[in-house]
Protein backbone atom coordinates (compact mmCIF):
# COMPACT_ATOMS: atom_id res chain seq x y z
CA UNK A 1 0.00 0.00 0.00
CA UNK A 2 2.81 2.36 1.01
CA UNK A 3 4.83 1.52 -2.08
CA UNK A 4 1.74 2.13 -4.18
CA UNK A 5 1.27 5.52 -2.54
CA UNK A 6 4.90 6.49 -3.02
CA UNK A 7 4.66 5.51 -6.69
CA UNK A 8 1.55 7.70 -7.01
CA UNK A 9 3.47 10.56 -5.44
CA UNK A 10 6.39 10.04 -7.80
CA UNK A 11 3.98 10.10 -10.73
CA UNK A 12 2.13 13.22 -9.58
CA UNK A 13 5.49 14.99 -9.11
CA UNK A 14 5.82 14.70 -12.88
CA UNK A 15 2.33 16.00 -13.64
CA UNK A 16 3.09 19.35 -15.26
CA UNK A 17 6.20 18.28 -17.23
CA UNK A 18 4.23 15.26 -18.47
CA UNK A 19 1.34 17.41 -19.66
CA UNK A 20 3.81 19.84 -21.23
CA UNK A 21 5.48 16.92 -23.03
CA UNK A 22 8.79 17.72 -21.36
CA UNK A 23 9.63 14.46 -19.63
CA UNK A 24 12.50 12.25 -20.73
CA UNK A 25 11.22 9.21 -22.61
CA UNK A 26 11.77 6.70 -19.78
CA UNK A 27 9.95 8.94 -17.28
CA UNK A 28 7.18 9.51 -19.75
CA UNK A 29 6.65 5.79 -20.26
CA UNK A 30 6.63 5.23 -16.52
CA UNK A 31 3.90 7.85 -16.05
CA UNK A 32 1.85 6.54 -18.97
CA UNK A 33 2.02 2.97 -17.62
CA UNK A 34 0.96 4.12 -14.17
CA UNK A 35 -1.95 6.14 -15.52
CA UNK A 36 -3.25 3.07 -17.31
CA UNK A 37 -3.92 1.44 -13.98
CA UNK A 38 -4.46 4.22 -11.41
CA UNK A 39 -7.80 6.01 -11.58
CA UNK A 40 -6.91 8.45 -8.82
CA UNK A 41 -3.80 9.71 -10.59
CA UNK A 42 -5.70 9.82 -13.89
CA UNK A 43 -8.25 12.13 -12.28
CA UNK A 44 -5.48 14.54 -11.17
CA UNK A 45 -4.01 14.59 -14.65
CA UNK A 46 -7.43 15.02 -16.29
CA UNK A 47 -8.24 17.92 -13.97
CA UNK A 48 -4.93 19.62 -14.78
CA UNK A 49 -5.39 19.00 -18.50
CA UNK A 50 -8.91 20.50 -18.41
CA UNK A 51 -7.44 23.53 -16.66
CA UNK A 52 -4.76 23.98 -19.35
CA UNK A 53 -7.36 23.63 -22.11
CA UNK A 54 -9.54 26.25 -20.40
CA UNK A 55 -6.63 28.69 -20.09
CA UNK A 56 -5.72 28.25 -23.74
CA UNK A 57 -9.35 28.69 -24.79
CA UNK A 58 -9.58 31.86 -22.68
CA UNK A 59 -6.90 33.69 -24.59
CA UNK A 60 -8.19 37.01 -25.88
CA UNK A 61 -8.81 37.24 -29.62
CA UNK A 62 -6.01 38.75 -31.71
CA UNK A 63 -8.07 41.41 -33.45
CA UNK A 64 -6.82 43.42 -36.42
CA UNK A 65 -6.39 47.08 -35.50
CA UNK A 66 -6.34 49.27 -38.63
CA UNK A 67 -5.42 52.45 -36.78
CA UNK A 68 -2.43 50.78 -35.11
CA UNK A 69 -1.35 49.21 -38.40
CA UNK A 70 -1.42 52.63 -40.11
CA UNK A 71 0.51 54.19 -37.26
CA UNK A 72 3.19 51.48 -37.33
CA UNK A 73 3.51 51.69 -41.11
CA UNK A 74 4.01 55.45 -40.89
CA UNK A 75 6.69 54.99 -38.23
CA UNK A 76 8.39 52.29 -40.32
CA UNK A 77 8.35 54.52 -43.41
CA UNK A 78 9.90 57.34 -41.37
CA UNK A 79 12.66 54.88 -40.46
CA UNK A 80 13.34 53.83 -44.03
CA UNK A 81 10.92 51.03 -44.81
CA UNK A 82 10.84 50.78 -48.60
CA UNK A 83 7.81 48.93 -49.92
CA UNK B 1 37.52 41.73 -46.58
CA UNK B 2 36.56 43.44 -49.81
CA UNK B 3 34.22 40.57 -50.59
CA UNK B 4 32.56 40.92 -47.16
CA UNK B 5 32.07 44.64 -47.62
CA UNK B 6 30.54 44.11 -51.03
CA UNK B 7 28.09 41.62 -49.62
CA UNK B 8 26.89 44.10 -47.00
CA UNK B 9 26.10 46.84 -49.52
CA UNK B 10 22.45 46.57 -50.47
CA UNK B 11 21.17 47.97 -53.72
CA UNK B 12 17.86 49.88 -53.68
CA UNK B 13 16.23 46.86 -55.29
CA UNK B 14 17.51 44.46 -52.67
CA UNK B 15 16.44 46.85 -49.89
CA UNK B 16 12.97 46.95 -51.38
CA UNK B 17 12.92 43.18 -51.69
CA UNK B 18 14.07 42.75 -48.08
CA UNK B 19 11.48 45.22 -46.81
CA UNK B 20 8.72 43.51 -48.79
CA UNK B 21 9.67 40.21 -47.19
CA UNK B 22 9.62 41.87 -43.80
CA UNK B 23 6.22 43.45 -44.42
CA UNK B 24 4.72 40.22 -45.75
CA UNK B 25 5.98 38.14 -42.85
CA UNK B 26 5.72 40.53 -39.92
CA UNK B 27 2.80 42.90 -40.49
CA UNK B 28 0.03 40.25 -40.56
CA UNK B 29 1.19 39.16 -37.11
CA UNK B 30 0.50 42.57 -35.56
CA UNK B 31 -2.74 41.43 -33.85
CA UNK B 32 -0.74 38.73 -32.04
CA UNK B 33 1.93 41.22 -31.01
CA UNK B 34 -0.76 43.61 -29.79
CA UNK B 35 -2.43 40.90 -27.73
CA UNK B 36 0.88 40.01 -26.11
CA UNK B 37 1.78 43.68 -25.57
CA UNK B 38 -1.56 44.18 -23.84
CA UNK B 39 -0.85 41.25 -21.54
CA UNK B 40 2.38 43.01 -20.55
CA UNK B 41 1.15 46.58 -20.21
CA UNK B 42 -2.55 45.99 -19.39
CA UNK B 43 -3.03 49.39 -20.93
CA UNK B 44 -4.13 50.06 -24.53
CA UNK B 45 -2.04 53.18 -25.21
CA UNK B 46 1.14 51.69 -23.72
CA UNK B 47 0.55 48.47 -25.68
CA UNK B 48 0.33 50.44 -28.95
CA UNK B 49 3.62 52.18 -28.14
CA UNK B 50 5.26 48.82 -27.47
CA UNK B 51 3.89 47.37 -30.72
CA UNK B 52 5.31 50.28 -32.70
CA UNK B 53 8.69 49.93 -31.00
CA UNK B 54 8.60 46.18 -31.65
CA UNK B 55 8.12 46.70 -35.38
CA UNK B 56 10.81 49.37 -35.61
CA UNK B 57 13.28 47.02 -33.94
CA UNK B 58 12.11 44.04 -35.99
CA UNK B 59 12.64 46.03 -39.19
CA UNK B 60 16.07 47.13 -38.05
CA UNK B 61 17.14 43.58 -37.21
CA UNK B 62 15.24 41.75 -39.93
CA UNK B 63 18.51 40.46 -41.36
CA UNK B 64 19.01 38.47 -38.14
CA UNK B 65 15.71 36.65 -38.52
CA UNK B 66 16.26 33.12 -39.73
CA UNK B 67 13.95 32.19 -42.52
CA UNK B 68 11.95 29.12 -41.63
CA UNK B 69 11.79 29.89 -37.91
CA UNK B 70 8.68 31.14 -36.13
CA UNK B 71 8.28 34.83 -36.95
CA UNK B 72 5.48 35.25 -34.38
CA UNK B 73 7.70 34.03 -31.55
CA UNK B 74 10.57 36.19 -32.82
CA UNK B 75 8.31 39.26 -32.74
CA UNK B 76 6.94 38.41 -29.29
CA UNK B 77 10.48 38.10 -27.97
CA UNK B 78 11.33 41.53 -29.37
CA UNK B 79 8.08 42.83 -27.89
CA UNK B 80 9.04 41.52 -24.47
CA UNK B 81 12.46 43.15 -24.74
CA UNK B 82 10.93 46.44 -25.91
CA UNK B 83 8.60 46.38 -22.93
CA UNK B 84 11.42 45.68 -20.49
CA UNK B 85 13.59 48.42 -21.95
CA UNK B 86 10.81 50.98 -22.07
CA UNK B 87 9.44 50.42 -18.64
CA UNK B 88 12.79 49.81 -16.94
CA UNK B 89 11.06 47.34 -14.75
CA UNK B 90 12.86 45.83 -11.87
CA UNK B 91 12.03 42.19 -11.70
CA UNK B 92 11.46 41.19 -8.19
CA UNK B 93 13.27 38.08 -7.26
CA UNK B 94 10.76 35.67 -5.87
CA UNK B 95 11.86 32.50 -4.24
CA UNK B 96 10.00 29.62 -5.77
CA UNK B 97 9.54 26.16 -4.49
CA UNK B 98 10.87 23.07 -6.12
CA UNK B 99 8.87 22.50 -9.28
CA UNK B 100 8.06 18.89 -8.38
CA UNK B 101 6.42 20.15 -5.21
CA UNK B 102 4.30 22.44 -7.36
CA UNK B 103 3.11 19.40 -9.30
CA UNK B 104 2.14 17.77 -6.00
CA UNK B 105 0.34 20.99 -5.05
CA UNK B 106 -1.69 20.68 -8.26
CA UNK B 107 -3.02 17.34 -7.02
CA UNK B 108 -3.81 18.87 -3.63
CA UNK B 109 -5.72 21.66 -5.37
CA UNK B 110 -7.69 19.02 -7.23
CA UNK B 111 -8.48 17.23 -3.97
CA UNK B 112 -9.65 20.50 -2.42
CA UNK B 113 -11.84 21.15 -5.46
CA UNK B 114 -13.33 17.68 -5.11
CA UNK B 115 -14.16 18.26 -1.46
CA UNK B 116 -15.73 21.63 -2.29
CA UNK B 117 -17.68 20.10 -5.18
CA UNK B 118 -16.08 22.31 -7.82
CA UNK B 119 -13.88 19.74 -9.52
CA UNK B 120 -15.83 19.79 -12.79
CA UNK B 121 -15.99 23.56 -13.25
CA UNK B 122 -13.95 23.41 -16.46
CA UNK B 123 -16.68 21.35 -18.09
CA UNK B 124 -19.57 23.18 -16.46
CA UNK B 125 -18.72 26.89 -16.47
CA UNK B 126 -17.53 29.42 -19.02
CA UNK B 127 -14.41 30.48 -17.19
CA UNK B 128 -12.92 32.68 -19.92
CA UNK B 129 -13.48 36.04 -18.22
CA UNK B 130 -12.49 34.65 -14.82
CA UNK B 131 -9.29 33.15 -16.24
CA UNK B 132 -8.31 36.40 -17.96
CA UNK B 133 -8.99 38.35 -14.75
CA UNK B 134 -6.98 35.85 -12.70
CA UNK B 135 -4.03 36.08 -15.11
CA UNK B 136 -4.13 39.88 -14.90
CA UNK B 137 -3.91 39.69 -11.12
CA UNK B 138 -0.85 37.44 -11.11
CA UNK B 139 2.44 38.88 -10.00
CA UNK B 140 4.41 39.99 -13.09
CA UNK B 141 7.04 37.26 -12.90
CA UNK B 142 4.34 34.59 -12.87
CA UNK B 143 2.13 36.29 -15.47
CA UNK B 144 5.12 36.52 -17.84
CA UNK B 145 5.70 32.79 -17.97
CA UNK B 146 2.09 31.63 -17.96
CA UNK B 147 1.16 33.98 -20.82
CA UNK B 148 4.14 32.87 -22.91
CA UNK B 149 3.55 29.20 -22.18
CA UNK B 150 -0.17 28.64 -21.91
CA UNK B 151 -1.48 31.49 -24.06
CA UNK B 152 1.25 31.97 -26.68
CA UNK B 153 2.56 28.41 -26.86
CA UNK B 154 6.24 29.00 -26.11
CA UNK B 155 8.32 26.01 -24.97
CA UNK B 156 10.24 26.08 -21.66
CA UNK B 157 13.44 26.69 -23.64
CA UNK B 158 11.95 29.57 -25.62
CA UNK B 159 10.64 31.20 -22.44
CA UNK B 160 14.03 30.85 -20.75
CA UNK B 161 15.68 32.53 -23.72
CA UNK B 162 13.06 35.27 -24.02
CA UNK B 163 13.06 36.18 -20.34
CA UNK B 164 16.75 35.49 -19.75
CA UNK B 165 16.11 33.14 -16.85
CA UNK B 166 17.18 29.54 -16.21
CA UNK B 167 14.91 26.68 -17.30
CA UNK B 168 14.39 25.59 -13.70
CA UNK B 169 13.09 29.06 -12.89
CA UNK B 170 10.73 28.88 -15.88
CA UNK B 171 9.30 25.61 -14.60
CA UNK B 172 8.97 26.78 -11.01
CA UNK B 173 7.30 30.05 -11.96
CA UNK B 174 5.03 28.39 -14.50
CA UNK B 175 3.81 25.69 -12.16
CA UNK B 176 3.37 28.15 -9.33
CA UNK B 177 1.41 30.46 -11.65
CA UNK B 178 -0.86 27.59 -12.65
CA UNK B 179 -1.51 26.76 -9.02
CA UNK B 180 -2.41 30.39 -8.28
CA UNK B 181 -4.79 30.37 -11.24
CA UNK B 182 -6.40 27.08 -10.22
CA UNK B 183 -6.92 28.38 -6.70
CA UNK B 184 -8.36 31.65 -8.00
CA UNK B 185 -10.78 29.78 -10.27
CA UNK B 186 -11.87 27.57 -7.42
CA UNK B 187 -12.65 30.65 -5.35
CA UNK B 188 -14.48 32.15 -8.33
CA UNK B 189 -16.61 29.04 -8.71
CA UNK B 190 -17.44 28.96 -5.02
CA UNK B 191 -18.30 32.68 -5.03
CA UNK B 192 -20.54 32.02 -8.03
CA UNK B 193 -22.43 29.51 -5.92
CA UNK B 194 -21.11 26.54 -7.84
CA UNK B 195 -20.07 24.54 -4.82
CA UNK B 196 -21.47 21.89 -2.64
CA UNK B 197 -23.05 23.13 0.58
CA UNK B 198 -22.63 20.40 3.14
CA UNK B 199 -25.71 18.21 3.16
CA UNK B 200 -27.32 19.99 0.21
CA UNK B 201 -27.29 19.14 -3.49
CA UNK B 202 -25.06 21.30 -5.62
CA UNK B 203 -26.62 24.09 -7.63
CA UNK B 204 -27.03 23.59 -11.35
CA UNK B 205 -24.82 25.48 -13.76
CA UNK B 206 -27.70 27.75 -14.74
CA UNK B 207 -28.49 28.63 -11.14
CA UNK B 208 -24.87 29.29 -10.36
CA UNK B 209 -24.44 31.49 -13.43
CA UNK B 210 -27.62 33.44 -12.72
CA UNK B 211 -26.50 34.12 -9.21
CA UNK B 212 -22.93 34.86 -10.28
Amino acid sequence: MDSRRSECEAIVRRLWPYLDDKLPETDRERVTRHLEECDDCVSHFDYARAFLDAVHAARPPANPDDALRARVLTALSDHGLAI
Amino acid sequence: MLETTQRLVLTPDSVRERDREFAAAALPLMPHVKRYALSLTRNEADADDIVQETYLRAHRYWSTFHDGTDCRKWLLTICRNAFTTNVHREERSIAVEDDELESLAAARTHNAARVAGVDDIYAQLDLGPAIRAAIDKLDTVFRDVVVLSDIEGFSYEEIAETLGIPMGTVRSRLFRARRHLQEALMVYALDAGFGRVQGAPRKSTAEATNNG
